[in-house]
C-alpha cells in the first residue's frame, strides 16, 4: 500500500503559497518546510505499560526561510493565522528585523552567502508501505509486546524486567519555494527490547533493535531476538573488563556501523568544513583507509529509517560514495553549506524537527560488504576480540579521534572464541589508523537504524548505519 | 486553544486528564567566528494532553497521551481526545493519584532580545589572541510561559527564561590546530561567568597544542574539575528516582546506606526548589506538584526517593515531584587538600559517559594534566573507565563548590582505582 500524503498538508498549501508570495515582496528568497508527522510509542514490560503519539519525529509545524542581502534568516511557527498571509508576513518581517536591529547594536557583521539556486521542480511521492501506523490496532500490538516480555522474562529469575518498545511513524513533508513544489509522505518503524537483570548485587542489561521503512509489521521480527537479548544480558553478567591495550578486533555490523558513523560520517558533515571544523577537507582524493574500506552515505543507499526521498531544503536524496577503496573522495552536504563551498548539495541537509535549524547530517551511512566469511575472519586472529552492541560513540571531526562504547567484547586466542567475555569496551584511536588497518571484511551488509543522531549534544534524528564484518586493530579499554 | 481542549476533555469519557502547553518566543543567532551566519526566530504552541481512565473497578489506571496542534480544529481535537481514551483503556497500570494541590506561582517577565543581546556582547569580550580564538558559537534564548491544567484542580501558568551558548575554541602552533567544545546552558545570560570560562577554555586550548601521549597507568587517582563531576551524581540521582526504584532497577532502600564500605567522603544530595540562574526554576514540576528543597541522599544514607506522581505512588512516597535543581555537598577537605600527590586531571573528553543503570562511566580524553609531583604534563589520548558503585566507595571531595546550570557539585571530586588505557 501507499503511504497517503497528509490532507491537512494539502489544505495549507495554497496558505502558505500565498504567504511564501507575500515574503517575496520583501525578500530576495523564500522557501517554506511544512510538516506532518503521526504514529505511535507504545511500550511494554512487566511494570509498566504506555502508549504515546509523541515522539522524537513527531511533529506539525512550519519553518519559513528569507534571504537578502547576503544573510538567510528563518522563522518557525506553528500558530499562525494563514487566511490573512498580509498580516502573517508583516508579523514574520517585523521580527526578523527586530533581531537585525540587535546585531546593529552589537556591530555583528554577516557571513556573506549566495543565494540559492531555484531550479524548477516537483515531485510528488508516496512510497509504498506494509501497513499504516494510523490504522494500527494498539490493542493488538500491545498485547503482543507484552507477550514478547512475559517470554523473555520467564527465561530466568535473573532477569528483572524486559521492556519491549515499538514505534512507528508517518512522516509528510511539504518544500515550497518560488520554484519548487516537493511532497512526500513515507512510513518507518522501529523496535527494541531491553533486558535488565541482576546477578550476584551487579545490575546489567542487553539490548537488541529491529528498523526499517516499512510498517508495524517490522515488530514481529522483536521475537526472534529474545532468546539473543538474554544470551548477551548473560555475556554481561561473566564479563571482566578487559586488559587495556592494542587488539585484533572484529566488529559485528552493529559495531561497523558505529565506527562509519562515529569515525567518517561525522568527519565529512561538509558544513563542518565550512568552519574548517573538519580534518577530513585536507583528505579529499588521500588515503584514509585501506583498499577494504568503501563507505556510502545517502537516504538512496539502503532502505531504513532514514530513506526519504528528499532533505529538508528540498534537495533530492542522493547516494555519495565517500571513501572508495581507502581514498577519500567527498563528503556530504546540506545546501547552504555547499553555497559556500562552491559544490551541489548531496540531499543531507536535516532538521531535527521545523523548530530546528538545518545542519548537514548522516542519514545511512554504510561500509560495503567483502568476500570473507565471519568464520575465516574469526580463526584468522592470534589474540583479540569479536566486538558487539553498542552503546553510544562520539564523533572527533577535527583531530579524527573516536569514541566507541561497545557493550561487549568476546575473546578470540589463535582463531578460536574461548567464550571469555570483557564488557563493557572503550574503543579508542586515530581514525585513518583504525580505517587503514581493515584486513578483512565479510559478505554481510546489515543497517540498524533503531538509534538517533546528535550533532555534539544536541539536534537528535534519525540515521542509520552499519555494513559487514570488519577484521582490524584498535585500542581498547 | 488550550480552554477549549479543556472544554471538550470535561465532555470526554475521560475519567481524569492533565494539559500542559508551553508558548516559546526563541531566538537564535548562529556565527562563524563573530560573522552572524543565521538568525533564526520560534514562535510556537504545544499543548500535550493526556487522558486517563479507571479500568476493572479503580484496580488499573489506564493513559495515553499526545500533541493536540494549536491550530486542530474542535473535529480534530475531539477525535484525537476520543483515541486517547481508546488507548488509555489499553494501559493497565496499576491505580495511582493525579497531584491535586494549586500552587500560587509569582508570574515574571522576560525579554529574549536582551538575552541575546548580552550573549552577543560576551562572546564579543572573550579575550582572543592570534593563537587562541573562538571557532564559532551558536546562542539560543527562549522565553516560555508554561500552562498545567489537571482535571483535579490545578491550574498553574508561569514564565521562565531559557538559554544556551554552544561554543567550538580554536587553538594553533605553526604545526598543528586543535579544537576545544563547550555548551553552557542558564536562565538567562551571565555575561561574567561565561567570559570566566571561555578564558580559561581558551588555556585549554593553548595546552592540547603541546600535548604528550597519556601514559598507560593502569589504575590511578583520577580528578574531575569540570562539569563531568556533575554527571557522576547524575548516577546517583537516577538510582534515587522512584521510576528506577519501582522497576527494579535501583537496589537502594530508604534510611539504609547507599553504599557498603565508605573509606572516602560520604555523599550528600539534596534537591533544591531555586539555584542561581538555573534555567529550571519551576514552581512546580511538569505534573503540577510543588517543588521544595529536600535531601535525597544525606551522608551515604538514602533519604527521599523522588519522581512523578505515578510511581511515587506505586513507593507510597508524599509530596515527592520531579527534581529539575540538584546540589552535591562538599566534602572535608579543601580543594588544595584534595590534589595533593599523584593524579590524572581530565578537562575535555570527547564524550564522558555515564551508565545511568550499570554506573559504568568512560570517555576518550582529549585534554588531561597529569599531576606527577610538581610536574604537570598536558596529556591526550587514551580513555578512561571504571563502575561507580565501587569508585564512588573512595570519593575525596573539595568543600569547595560549583555550579553548573541546574546542579551544584563540589569543584573537584577524586576517585581513586580508575582504569586509564594510555596510548604510551
Amino acid at each position: 500500500m501507499k503511504a497517503k500524503f497528509s490532507q491537512y498538508l494539502t489544505e495549507i498549501a495554497p496558505g502558505l503559497k500565498k504567504l511564501r508570495d507575500e515574503l517575496a515582496k520583501s525578500y530576495e528568497y523564500v522557501s517554506i518546510l511544512a510538516t506532518d508527522s503521526v504514529g505511535f510509542a507504545v511500550r511494554a514490560s512487566q511494570r509498566v505499560k504506555s502508549i504515546s503519539g509523541n515522539t522524537l519525529t513527531s511533529e506539525r509545524g512550519n519553518v519559513v526561510r528569507v534571504y537578502k542581502e547576503g544573510l538567510y534568516s528563518e522563522y518557525a511557527f506553528n500558530n499562525l493565522d494563514l487566511t490573512d498571509t498580509e498580516a502573517a508576513a508583516g508579523k514574520i518581517k517585523n521580527i526578523l528585523d527586530k533581531q537585525l536591529s540587535v546585531l546593529k547594536m552589537t556591530e555583528s557583521e554577516v557571513f556573506n552567502t549566495p543565494q540559492l539556486d531555484d531550479e524548477p521542480l516537483e515531485l510528488f511521492v508516496e512510497m509504498d508501505t506494509d501497513s499504516l501506523p494510523e490504522e494500527t490496532d494498539l490493542s493488538a500490538l500491545l498485547a503482543k509486546l507484552q507477550g514478547f516480555s512475559d517470554n523473555g522474562k520467564a527465561l530466568s529469575e535473573e532477569i528483572i524486567d524486559v521492556t519491549v518498545s515499538a514505534q512507528s511513524m508517518h512522516i509528510c513533508k511539504m518544500f515550497l519555494s518560488a520554484n519548487r513544489d516537493l511532497r512526500q509522505s513515507y512510513v518507518y518503524s522501529e523496535g527494541n527490547i531491553s533486558m535488565v537483570g541482576a546477578r550476584n548485587g551487579k545490575t546489567d542489561m542487553a539490548y537488541n533493535g529491529v528498523s526499517d521503512r516499512e510498517g508495524p509489521a517490522v515488530f514481529d521480527q522483536l521475537e526472534d531476538v529474545i532468546k539473543k537479548t538474554f544470551k548477551e544480558l548473560e555475556d554481561n553478567f561473566s564479563a571482566e573488563p578487559v586488559v587495556p591495550g592494542e587488539y585484533e578486533i572484529i566488529t559485528n555490523p552493529e559495531v561497523s556501523g558505529l565506527i562509519a558513523h562515529e569515525a567518517f560520517g561525522h568527519g565529512v558533515e561538509m558544513d563542518m568544513f565550512v568552519k574548517n571544523r573538519a580534518l577530513g577537507a585536507q583528505y579529499i582524493d588521500k588515503r584514509v583507509g585501506s583498499d577494504l574500506v568503501t563507505m556510502h552515505e545517502g537516504a538512496k543507499c539502503v532502505k531504513d529509517v532514514a530513506s526519504y526521498a528528499f532533505d529538508d531544503e528540498g534537495t533530492l536524496a542522493g547516494d555519495v560514495v565517500e571513501i572508495d577503496k581507502g581514498i577519500l573522495k567527498t563528503g556530504v552536504c546540506d545546501a547552504l553549506a555547499a553555497l559556500r563551498l562552491g559544490i551541489k548539495p548531496t540531499g543531507n541537509g536535516k532538521r531535527e524537527n521545523f523548530e530546528h535549524k538545518v545542519y548537514t547530517r548522516m542519514t545511512n551511512t554504510m561500509f560495503d560488504s567483502g568476500d570473507s566469511t565471519k568464520e575465516e575472519m574469526i580463526a584468522s586472529v592470534k589474540k583479540g576480540y569479536l566486538l558487539s552492541g553498542m552503546f553510544s560513540g562520539m564523533e572527533d571531526p577535527k583531530h579524527w579521534g573516536i569514541q566507541c562504547i561497545v557493550a561487549r567484547g568476546y575473546e578470540i586466542i589463535d582463531g578460536k572464541l574461548t567464550g571469555k567475555v570483557v564488557a563493557p569496551v572503550v574503543l579508542t584511536g586515530y581514525v585513518p589508523d583504525l580505517l587503514g588497518s581493515i584486513s578483512m571484511a565479510s559478505k554481510d551488509y546489515v543497517s540498524f537504524g533503531t538509534g538517533a543522531c546528535g550533532k555534539g549534544y544536541k539536534e537528535w534524528v534519525k540515521v542509520s548505519d552499519g555494513g559487514p564484518y570488519l577484521k582490524a586493530v584498535a585500542r581498547l579499554g | 486553544m488550550t480552554d477549549k481542549i479543556i472544554e471538550l476533555l470535561k465532555k470526554s469519557e475521560a475519567d481524569a486528564y492533565s494539559v500542559s502547553s508551553k508558548v516559546t518566543e526563541g531566538w537564535e543567532f548562529y556565527f562563524i567566528k563573530h560573522q552572524l551566519d543565521q538568525n533564526r526566530v520560534r514562535d510556537v504552541e504545544h499543548i500535550n494532553v493526556t487522558v486517563y481512565k479507571k479500568l476493572e473497578d479503580g484496580k488499573f489506571l489506564g493513559s495515553a497521551s499526545e500533541e493536540i496542534a494549536p491550530t486542530a480544529s474542535e473535529e480534530e481535537a475531539t477525535k484525537i481526545i476520543n483515541q486517547l481514551c481508546e488507548r488509555a483503556s489499553l494501559v493497565k497500570n496499576p491505580y495511582f493519584e493525579l497531584n491535586k494541590e494549586q500552587v500560587e506561582v509569582e508570574s515574571k517577565e522576560y525579554d529574549p532580545e536582551k538575552m541575546a543581546k548580552d550573549y552577543i556582547e560576551a562572546m564579543q569580550q572573550i579575550p582572543e589572541t592570534s593563537g587562541e580564538d573562538i571557532n564559532s558559537y551558536e546562542i539560543f534564548v527562549e522565553v516560555c510561559k508554561k500552562r498545567f491544567v489537571n482535571s483535579e484542580g490545578i491550574d498553574v501558568t508561569f514564565s521562565y527564561p531559557n538559554s544556551a551558548v554552544e561554543v567550538v575554541v580554536n587553538a594553533r602552533n605553526k604545526d598543528h590546530e586543535i579544537e576545544l567544545y563547550r555548551m553552557y546552558k542558564s536562565g538567562t545570560c551571565d555575561k561574567e561567568y561565561l567570559v570566566r570560562e571561555l578564558t580559561e577554555t581558551l588555556r585549554f586550548g593553548k595546552d592540547r597544542l603541546n600535548v604528550k601521549p597519556t601514559p598507560a597507568l593502569g589504575k590511578a587517582s583520577v580528578l574531575f574539575s569540570t562539569e563531568d563531576a556533575g554527571s557522576i551524581f547524575s548516577w546517583v540521582a537516577a538510582k534515587m528516582s522512584a521510576a528506577m526504584k519501582y522497576r527494579g532497577y535501583s537496589n537502594w532502600e530508604k534510611g539504609k546506606e547507599i553504599l557498603s564500605d565508605v573509606k572516602g567522603d560520604k555523599i550528600t544530595l539534596k534537591a533544591r526548589r531555586e539555584l542561581p540562574n538555573s534555567s529550571t526554576n519551576f514552581a512546580v514540576d511538569e505534573e503540577g506538584a510543588k517543588t521544595r528543597d529536600m535531601y535525597i541522599v544525606k551522608d551515604n544514607i538514602a533519604e527521599n526517593f523522588w519522581g512523578g506522581c505515578q510511581f511515587s505512588y506505586y513507593l507510597g512516597l508524599k509530596d515527592s515531584f520531579i527534581v529539575q535543581n540538584f546540589e552535591a555537598e562538599g566534602g572535608s577537605q579543601t580543594e588544595a587538600e584534595v590534589r595533593q600527590g599523584q593524579y590524572l586531571e581530565p578537562v575535555e573528553f570527547s564524550d564522558f559517559s555515564v551508565d545511568q543503570l550499570t554506573g559504568d562511566i568512560a570517555g576518550e580524553i582529549r585534554l588531561a594534566y597529569w599531576h606527577d609531583g610538581d610536574k604537570v604534563t598536558a596529556v591526550s589520548g587514551g580513555s578512561v573507565s571504571g563502575n561507580l558503585s565501587e569508585l564512588l566507595k573512595n570519593i575525596k571531595m573539595s568543600k569547595e563548590t560549583k555550579q553548573y546550570n541546574n546542579i551544584i557539585v563540589p569543584s573537584v571530586l577524586r576517585l581513586e582505582g580508575v582504569t586509564v588505557a594510555g596510548v604510551e
